[in-house]
């Protein structure tokens, strides 16, 4: 006997009778279910198995009504927690808007060197620049390419002895 | 409980949504009163299912507080496209598990099995027509039912409680914990299964057991 209680439902039957045991079952379904338990004695096992946990949930009391009075409660503690939110965003703020008067100066300043680098580099002329055609009018042979600086400065100064 | 809220008539249960998103515009506005009346009205549900989750433990109504300032802060972003209840109740389960998580609470575990005098109030509890009226007596069948509870595994206890003793309907616990109505109700039934596999076991009874058989004939032979 104690056996018979441990043999599981057919899996397509148990939201049946779950259904069955809760009062909430169609009228379709509990001629479907009646049908099936005739024939297994797996599932009326079940049922029979699982039948007394009703009476035995029910008692169980539910949780207590909190009362009229949570809501204020609730409420109360709504606006406590706002205005220390506040308190805490007052305390940052000097904080804050001074990281943002930072972010905006260094933001600026990286701009007028950037564009203070750029104006020079087109106005002065004594920049060090090589065209590609240039560079082989200062190194005509390209056999002979300099290795070092040395070689470079002899080599300007011949070009510039033959002219 | 589950009973009563499938007897609301449709158009009552329309209009009663209707109400709740005004107030739930109203709260997003900025209105104090709307968002307190939307509290007054799911209280009880939120504690319900707080309880039933962390089952009397004394922090229910800290969770419940912590709840509710959740869905104030986060209310805005609250679109209205589902049921405010089932958001709320959403908010309330994650909230628990957290809070078990966070304390990292364990279920208790009852090793022995129940006294002679406690195996006698619990067949009283199940054969009764109702639960004893005795606060005292109550009190005792109800710790006795924990100890029987706490066997179960957290999630499927969580389950039962809620649809047995809080009155959550399957549709309900469905919507809040993201699962298919018939996999509820298949958990629900392997749960009592498995809740009455320990009652029979702590009972030291088998089939045979007057109290254990007598519910199973009048219960089990309506079909």
């Amino acid at each position: 006997m104690e056996a018979e209680f441990n043999k599981p439902a057919c899996l397509q039957f148990e939201a049946l009778l779950e259904d069955h045991l809760t009062g909430e079952l169609s009228n379709a379904d509990a001629a479907k279910l009646a049908d099936h338990l005739e024939s297994c004695v797996a599932c009326t096992s079940a049922l029979e198995n699982v039948a007394p946990s009703v009476d035995l949930l029910r008692a169980l009391s539910p949780a207590a009504d909190p009362g009229p009075g949570f809501s204020r409660i609730m409420m109360a503690r709504i606006r406590q927690e706002l205005s220390k939110l506040n308190e805490q965003k007052s305390i940052w703020q000097p904080f804050v808007s001074l990281a943002w008067r930072f972010a905006a100066t260094a933001t600026l300043a990286l701009a007028v060197l950037v564009t203070f680098d750029a104006v020079r580099h087109n106005n002065n002329p004594d920049m060090a620049y090589v065209r590609p055609s240039e560079s082989r009018e200062l190194f005509p042979d390209p056999a002979r390419i300099p290795a070092n600086r040395d070689e470079v400065l002899m080599m300007v100064a011949e070009t510039n002895h033959g002219k | 409980m589950a009973a009563n809220a499938s007897a609301i008539s449709l158009p009552a249960r329309a209009r009663k949504r209707d109400e709740e998103a005004e107030l739930v515009r109203l709260a997003q506005s900025g209105e104090e009163a709307a968002f307190e009346e939307l509290i007054r009205r799911h209280q009880q549900r939120v504690f319900g299912l707080v309880n039933g989750i962390l089952r009397r433990r004394e922090d229910v109504e800290d969770v419940v507080q912590q709840v509710f300032l959740k869905v104030f802060v986060s209310l805005k972003r609250f679109d209205l496209r589902a049921a405010f209840s089932t958001w709320l109740y959403k908010i309330t389960v994650n909230e628990c598990w957290d809070y078990l998580r966070k304390k990292k609470v364990r279920p208790l575990v009852y090793e022995t099995d129940l006294s002679e005098d406690q195996i006698s109030r619990l067949d009283g509890a199940a054969s009764a027509e109702r639960p004893p009226e005795n606060p005292a007596r109550r009190a005792e069948v109800q710790d006795i039912l924990d100890q029987l509870l706490d066997g179960l595994p957290e999630r499927d206890r969580e389950l039962l409680v809620l649809k047995e003793v809080e009155g959550f309907s399957v549709q309900e616990l469905a919507e809040i914990l993201n699962v298919n109505v018939n996999t509820i109700k298949v958990r629900l039934f392997r749960t009592r299964a498995r809740l009455m596999d320990l009652y029979r076991h702590r009972l030291n009874v088998d089939s045979s057991h007057p109290a254990a058989k007598g519910r199973v004939k009048s219960d089990g032979s309506g079909i």
